[in-house]
Parts: structure tokens; sequence; C-alpha cells
């Protein structure tokens, strides 16, 4: 296993990130950290946090939107127990078709991201770094006040800059939503 | 000996600790079953269970947070100013053990000390309603955008004056629905408003019910999620007169996929009419009319306060607050004439998703003489997220969510029959006086110009596009229709048309437009609520093959390019997006999905059929004009770049044979490949270090051979996500399509 050193502009974190696959719910091995000449969104999700699914679409439009500039999406099920048809169903009903999508069982993807809340967003750049982790937009400011309004797209920016060779302004924000629990609380 | 000796040193602290362990069992299931489990079960409002240990413990450390910070259980009225019946709070030390249960590690304790669920009641909650009434058609919210205020009228058909003691409220989008406010109107006075837009019922959030000086409308009452549905107190009713129909205004937030709404509601109607008439006393009078509200950008603190004296003994059941997004902090406050105080409510941080009618756990007097002091604060700064302006705008008063009104209201009951008339007169005067102030100081004419639809888009103007036509020095040299959420743009076969992929900012639902050059105007060319991406255009420009994105499968359509006619259904892709990027003029369509480009014959027996025989990626094909070759993108290299290869027909199949790299000395090349219909020039787009138009000078006379790649023009910064995948340019290769920042121009 490779470690990624990720150092871009105050943003530091180290992640033995690289080497990580996780199959997706067809088997197919998705490389989440390597370095594959694309951009990459790993989008961590639960089935049925309402802050998660109500960025549904919004997920799926930027997955649209990037589609052509090289940039691919994963989805990542952080549900504790989830079983594959219970995604398909939830894939289904929420129209996310299109997008790969896996169970990260043993959280080993969300771990390897940093990311510790449903919906919180990953861009992985060309090489395989960590360019932006957390929330997809401002649409909520708290649990239970969303906002009339986005006046941030903090993840479109972030992807926008990566594309256009820039810094990331904004590497890092908070990602407010359900939290990510440890697989195994269920057996504890 | 030793052995025991090491038990009790043991279990010493053990004992010790167990005063302070919380479990499960004994004390956090108590607290969840009372205050959480009404919505949290199956079938409720609520996104998850709260019913088994285990339910309970995966969401641990987030219910220590959301109650920690009294966002649940959901109750917006300060607590203690004003005692209200089902008050929906925990106490300090419960919110604490809950925190202290998670950081002990959420244990369950004895399994035998777990307390009993509640029961529920199946169906109606106070029984079997005396009128049932259902919505006629069912409403399909949008599974994104901003929350939806929806009027549904329903035919009542009464044939005598009913008076009504409850309404209980069910409806079917439980996760969905919100709030919703219930009123009678004189029958077939909506009739003009329903269905405008093609969707039962109609739009507006303007107060249900109430027509100022008319009696042929009424409220009835309303319902927010988590609400229980009580009878009126003895004796008390709601008039309910034959000849209305009932109107529902429901409160909807979209929840990610879209929603059927099919409501039931229960009425339940006293034997006799009522002894005594409920009546809202308050203020300001109509809502703020003659507050003079007019708030600058980022005012903080803008304050407005009015009194109303009550001119008869009166008994308080119950308070209610309507107030916009702005309203901060609502407090009334009654002064007696002894001059004593008496807190009636305070909502310090109010929400206008939560419009509730608190009930007062015990009904109390109010002499005669007794003033309302009510205060109404709005922040129209930034720092209110809830602003639907960004950045602030002034706010006048008015019905729309943009606007601004406010009052409180006590709902009371004069203590003598006799005074009933007395109290109506003094809220008609107040009414009376609102309207002669609104008058002078221009509110009702401000009122009036600010009638016209506004909305919240999601996505603000600053991210929007205008199709751009550019010539082949990268000039701008036309606009094309409106700027809008734009993507994908392919101009027609003849150059006077582009097919795009448009997004509602308020749903994000994309639908495919069609935008004549000439005239800008446009033609939405679907219009459902699946997501339709990738037009790309017929030779002879007379259609558009597109993908409709429908549940896991991505599902390609032909239709005529006037829309004149309905879609044929080509090919149902079982999993995975499917990118149309060309059709040929010998009726191949093809398109890329995962790493595979495929052809698929439109005539033929619509099966795809993989191009190449590749490991790599391959992706955004494009067939040149004499059909001999193909472009694509592939990341062979390592990363995308350009080639052409050979294209074999036998039979009725296509294949590919892949060819030689036509970027060189370009770090990435995507999208953007098109072939001028002289078949001499081959374009393509260069993504990395620099967005760039590049042109290859082609030659196929003695097979294939291609120049090397020569700078058209730089795309102005930041023209990203350019999706350039169809046909970018115009035959003669003298015009481009691109999507321009709107803000830009």
């Amino acid at each position: 296993m490779r470690l990624a050193q990720i150092s871009f502009w105050g943003f530091a974190a180290v992640a033995s990130a690289a080497g990580i696959q996780i199959r997706d719910l067809d088997g197919r091995l998705l490389s989440l950290f390597h370095p594959d000449g694309k951009v990459n969104l790993l989008f961590f999700v639960s089935s049925d946090c309402p802050i998660s699914n109500s960025y549904a679409p919004e997920i799926q439009r930027l997955c649209r939107a990037y589609e052509s500039s090289g940039v691919s999406c994963s989805l990542l099920y952080e549900d504790a127990g989830i079983t594959v048809s219970a995604v398909r169903k939830h894939i289904a009903e929420y129209r996310y078709g299109g997008i790969p999508a896996a169970i990260d069982q043993k959280r080993l993807m969300s771990k390897a991201a940093g990311v510790s809340v449903t919906p919180e967003a990953v861009a992985v750049d060309a090489q395989g770094q960590i360019r932006y982790r957390g929330r997809i937009d401002n649409f909520y400011a708290a649990f239970g006040k969303s906002r009339q309004q986005v006046t941030e797209h903090d993840l479109s920016d972030a992807v926008d800059a990566v594309l256009a060779g820039k810094p990331v302004i904004n590497p890092e924000t908070k990602a407010l939503g359900c939290y990510i629990v440890d697989p195994d609380i269920l057996h504890k | 000996m030793t052995k025991k000796l090491l038990l009790v040193s043991i279990s010493a602290p053990m004992l010790l600790s167990a005063a302070d362990k919380i479990t499960f069992t004994e004390n956090i299931a108590p607290i969840v079953y009372q205050n959480c489990v009404t919505c949290h079960r199956p079938g409720e409002a609520a996104p998850f269970s709260l019913i088994s240990y285990e339910d309970v413990k995966k969401r641990g450390t987030l219910i220590a947070t959301v109650t920690k910070a009294k966002y649940m259980p959901p109750w917006h009225a300060a607590h203690g100013y004003g005692e209200f019946a089902e008050e929906r709070r925990l106490s300090d030390e419960q919110i604490a053990a809950i925190g202290e249960w998670v950081k002990q590690g959420m244990p369950e304790g004895d399994p035998k000390k777990m307390p009993k669920l509640p029961e529920f009641a199946d169906g109606w909650h106070l029984g079997k309603p005396d009128l049932i009434l259902e919505m006629p058609v069912s409403y399909e919210l949008p599974a994104s955008g901003s929350d939806v205020f929806r009027n549904f009228t329903i035919p009542l058909n009464l044939k005598e004056d009913k008076w009504v003691r409850a309404v209980e409220f069910r409806p079917s989008a439980r996760k969905a629905a919100h709030h919703a406010l219930f009123a009678y109107v004189q029958s077939g006075s909506t009739a003009r408003l329903e269905g405008l837009d093609g969707k039962p019922g109609f739009g507006g959030m303007g107060t249900v019910g109430v027509t100022p000086g008319q009696n042929n409308s009424g409220g009835l009452g309303g319902w927010a999620v988590g609400g229980i549905p009580v009878f009126l107190p003895e004796g008390l009713a709601m008039p309910l007169p034959k000849g209305s129909d009932f109107l529902l205004q429901m409160h909807f937030h979209p929840t990610g996929k879209p929603e059927m709404e099919k409501s039931l509601i229960g009425l339940y109607f006293a034997d006799k009419p009522p002894e005594r008439r409920m009546i809202g006393i308050g203020a300001p009078g109509l809502f703020g009319f003659g507050s003079g509200i007019d708030i600058q950008p980022g005012e903080k603190n803008y304050t407005i306060r009015d009194s109303f004296t009550i001119p008869a003994d009166v008994k308080a059941y119950a308070a209610v607050a309507h107030a916009h997004y702005l309203a901060r902090d609502m407090k009334a406050t009654a002064t007696l004439p002894d001059g004593s105080t008496k807190p009636l409510i305070w909502i310090p941080d109010w929400d206008f998703n939560w419009q509730e009618t608190y009930n007062y756990k015990q009904p109390f007097d109010l002499p005669k003489g007794t003033r309302i002091d009510v205060s109404i604060a709005y922040d129209n700064s930034t720092d209110n997220p809830r602003n639907p302006s960004n950045p602030p705008k002034r706010v006048l008063f008015g019905e729309e969510s943009f606007d601004e009104m406010g009052a409180v209201a006590i709902m009371v009951t004069a203590a003598n029959k006799a005074d009933e008339a007395v109290l109506q007169k003094a809220v008609a005067d107040q009414a009376q006086e609102a309207i002669k102030r609104g008058l002078a100081d221009g509110t009702a004419k401000r009122y009036l110009e600010h009638q016209a639809q506004r909305g919240a888009p999601r996505v603000p103007a600053s991210r929007q596009q205008q199709i751009t036509l550019l010539d082949r020095q990268g000039r701008t040299v036309a606009s094309v229709g409106e700027p809008g959420l734009y993507s994908q743009a392919a101009l027609s076969p003849d150059g006077s048309r582009v097919a795009v992929v448009r997004t509602d900012p308020r749903t994000s639902n994309s639908d495919v437009w069609v935008f004549e050059v000439t005239t800008g105007k446009g033609t939405a060319i679907t219009a459902d609520p699946e997501a339709n991406t990738c037009p790309v255009w017929s030779p002879d420009g007379r259609e558009l093959a597109y993908v409709s994105i429908q549940g896991a499968e991505n599902v390609v359509y032909r239709k005529p390019a006037d829309g004149s006619r309905g879609p044929e259904l080509l090919y149902r892709h079982p999993a995975g997006a499917v990118i149309l990027t060309d059709w040929s003029r010998d009726g191949f369509l093809t398109f890329w999905s995962g790493k595979a480009t495929y052809a698929l014959a439109v005539d033929g027996d619509r099966k795809p059929v993989a191009l190449f025989n590749e490991s790599h990626s391959v992706r955004g094909a494009r067939f040149s004009p004499d059909g001999r070759f193909i472009a694509y993108n592939s990341d062979e290299s390592g990363k995308l770049q350009a080639y052409v290869g050979t294209l074999h027909r036998t039979g009725g199949t296509l294949s590919a044979e892949k060819g030689p790299l036509v970027s060189a000395g370009v770090d990435t090349a995507a999208g953007g490949l098109f072939w001028p219909s002289n078949g001499k020039e081959l374009f393509f787009l260069a993504i990395q270090p620099e967005q760039t138009m590049m042109s290859v000078d082609i030659s196929t006379g003695s097979g294939f051979a291609a120049g090397a790649p020569r700078r058209l023009f730089k795309l102005a910064n930041p023209m990203l996500a350019p999706a350039q995948l169809s046909s970018i340019a115009t035959p003669d290769g003298e015009r481009f399509v691109f999507l321009a920042p709107a803000a830009a121009r």
C-alpha cells in the first residue's frame, strides 16, 4: 500500500489510500484513489438519512455536468448493515442509475477519505490525491435550517479549480448530515 | 482466598460507577418512547425508526447532537413563556443523560427492564370521522428544489351548515409533508386557479381562507408534522357553511425523490351549533399590512411593534404566529388592567417550517382592557441562513416568500356571548385601520406591484450560462436564447438550431431544448420528471435522439426536433450511464457506457454492438462525413487523447479498428471532436493545460493521414464542464457553440 502525501494549500493529511479498492454492486473493482488521469468524485451517502437523500438530484446533476470533462462519480453507501438489494432499491427510487455504487461495509473508503458524515463529498485528482473533502454546498446551515438559496458551491468550485489546474481555495469544509458509524456497532 | 480478594478489588470501582451508569433499557428507552417514537416509527413522518436498541444505538451520536442542539424533538416556543399542552421538549437532565450514555459506549443494560412500546392508534387517531375527504387526484412533488406550497380544493357538497370540532389530517407523502392549513371557501371560487400549470391544485403561500370583510370563507386550523389532532374544548366548534369547498394548503420539503400526495382529511362535526365562537385577536392587524414593513438589506434587527386592547372579558385557548423567512423573534405579552403581565408566547428562533397552533395547557381568563403587545424582529442580513435573497434585498410587505409579513394571534372566546360582536367589531376595525395606513404609506400600491411571481432558484444567476456561438478565432458572434443552466450543446446539421440540455434551477431536473439561432426562440422537446440528456441530431436535422434516465436504466429515445410527435423508444440500457455522441448518415447512433463505445442501428435490430475491441476506455466517438473513419477519445496513453480509427461494415453491423493519435503534443484532449463536411479537417478540444479548440488537417486519399494539431482559439476561463461531445460546430467549420458563463458577458 502506497502512502500518499496530501498537502494542498493548508490542507494536510496523510492517507494510505492509494491502494484501496472496493467492488461495486456488480462486482467491478473501483480504484477510488489511484492516479488514473481523471478526477474522481466520491459521494458518501446513506439510504435513510434525509439530508443525504435530499442531495440525490444535486449529486446526479453534478455528475452529469462534469461527465464530459473527464470526471467520474462513485456512490459509497455507509448504512450500517445495508444489503445489496436495499441499495439497488434505493438507487432506483432516487434515480442514481448510472453512477457506480458500492457498499462501504467495513468503512475502509470513508476512513481512507477521512469523511465522517453522509452526505459528504471527496474529490480525488488525476494523480490520486484528495483535493477536496466536505459538503456539496451550503444548502443546510444547520440541522433543520436549510437555506432558501445556496450561496457556496464548495464541491463544484473545487472541481472547477482542479480541472483548470488551479489550487482549490477551500479544500476542506464541514459536512452536515448523519454520522457514519462503526460497522461493528451492532455487534458490540 | 486470593481469588476472592481479586474479585473484590475489581468489583469495587465498578460498583462505585454503577450509580452513574446509564443503560438503554433503564434510562434511554423511556425518554425515546415518550418523546420520539410518535414520529420515529414505521410509516410515520420521521426518517428512521427509534424502537429497538439497535435503532437507537446506530443513531446514538446523531441523537446526542440534535437533542443537545434542541433541534429534536422539534419545539419552537420558549420554555416557560406560556404553558403549552403537548410541549415536545426534553429536560436538561434527559439531554445530559443521552449525551452521557453515548459517551459510555451506549450499553444496553438489562433487557428485562425494557419499557413497553406505547400503543399507537391505527388509522384515525380521533376515531371514525363524520366525513372523510380525499384529494380527488394525486399531486406529484418534484424530487428537489425549493419548498413547495400547494393549494388543493376538495368539494364538500354539504346539504346543511356544519360545525367542526376537529380536523384530522393524513398525508400520503409522509416524509415530504411538513405542514398544512385548512380553510373553507365559497364553492367554485378557486376554480380559475386550479391546474393553471398543468398539475393538480395551485401554487402560492397566501394566507389561506382569509378574505377580509367576507363571511364566505374562514380558517379551519392546521397540522404540522408531529402534531396530534385534538378536539376543540367542549362547546366550541368552527363554522363550515353549506356551499363551501374545503381548501387545503400544504407545505412540502422535497425529499430527493418524487413523492405522490393524496391526502385524507377526517372531519368531526358537533351535534349542534357551538355556544361560543373562537375568535383570533392579536397584532398587528392584517398581518402587518399597515405596519409599513420596509427592511433594508443587511438590517439585522428590524422590529415592528403593535398592540391590541381587548374590549371584553375573554378566555384564551391557544397562540398562533405567522411570518415568512426573515422573522427571527416573535413575542406576545399581555398586560392586564392591574398592570401585571402574563407571558403569551415567545418564539426566539422563528422557523417558517413550524407554523403550529400552541394550545395552552390550561385555558385562562383575560379581563376587558388587557393589552396584547406583539413584537416581531426580522433579520435581513446574510447571517440569516433562511434569507431567500443573496445578497439580501430590500424587503417589503407581501404574500410571497420574498416578502414579509407577521402577526401573533391569541385564540379566545368571549366570556359573555353578547360580547362576541364587540370582539369581532374590534378585529374588523383593526383591519380597517391597517388598510387605511397601508393605503397611505404606499404599501397597498407596492403590494400590487409585487404580486408578480418570483421564486428562489437553488442555483443563483452567477452560475448561469449563455449559449454562445464563436468564430474560428474564438470571438463571440452570437448569443442564443436566455441565460440558464445548460450543458451538452449541439448545433443542427444546417447550423440553424442548437439542441441543449437545460436544467430547471428549482428542481434540478433536466430536459432537452432546441433554440433557434436567429430568433433565440426556445422550445422544450422533453418535459417530464425524468432527467433527459445527450441530445444528438439526426443527419437530416429533423430528429433528435436523447437519453432519459429512468431509475437504474438509461433509455434512448428519438423524437422530431420540433416536438411534433411523441418519443419513440430505441433502446433500454440496463445499468450504467449512456452518453450519446453521434448519429451517422447511414443510421447508426453511437454512445459510450463505462469504458466501451457502442453502435446502435436506429432502423435495424436496435441491439448495441461494441465498436472497438479495446481494453482501454473509448469515448466521445464521432463519424467522419464519408462514414469511413471514426474519431474518438481514449486513455490508452494514460491520459485522454484524440484518435481516429477505421470503420468496417459487414452485413448490417459496424465495427471499428483503432487508429493513430491525432492530438500529438497536447496534454489531455477530451470531447469537441467534429468533422467539417469537406472531410479535410478534424476539430478536437484540448482540456489541459488550457481549454483550447484545436484543428488537425486530414487527408484520406490514400489511407488516413493527419497533420500536426493547430491551435484555433483558447476558451475564456472558466468555460468549464464543456460537455462538448456532439456536433459542436457548423458543417463549414466556421461556427462553434459553447456555453459561456452568463455573468461574464
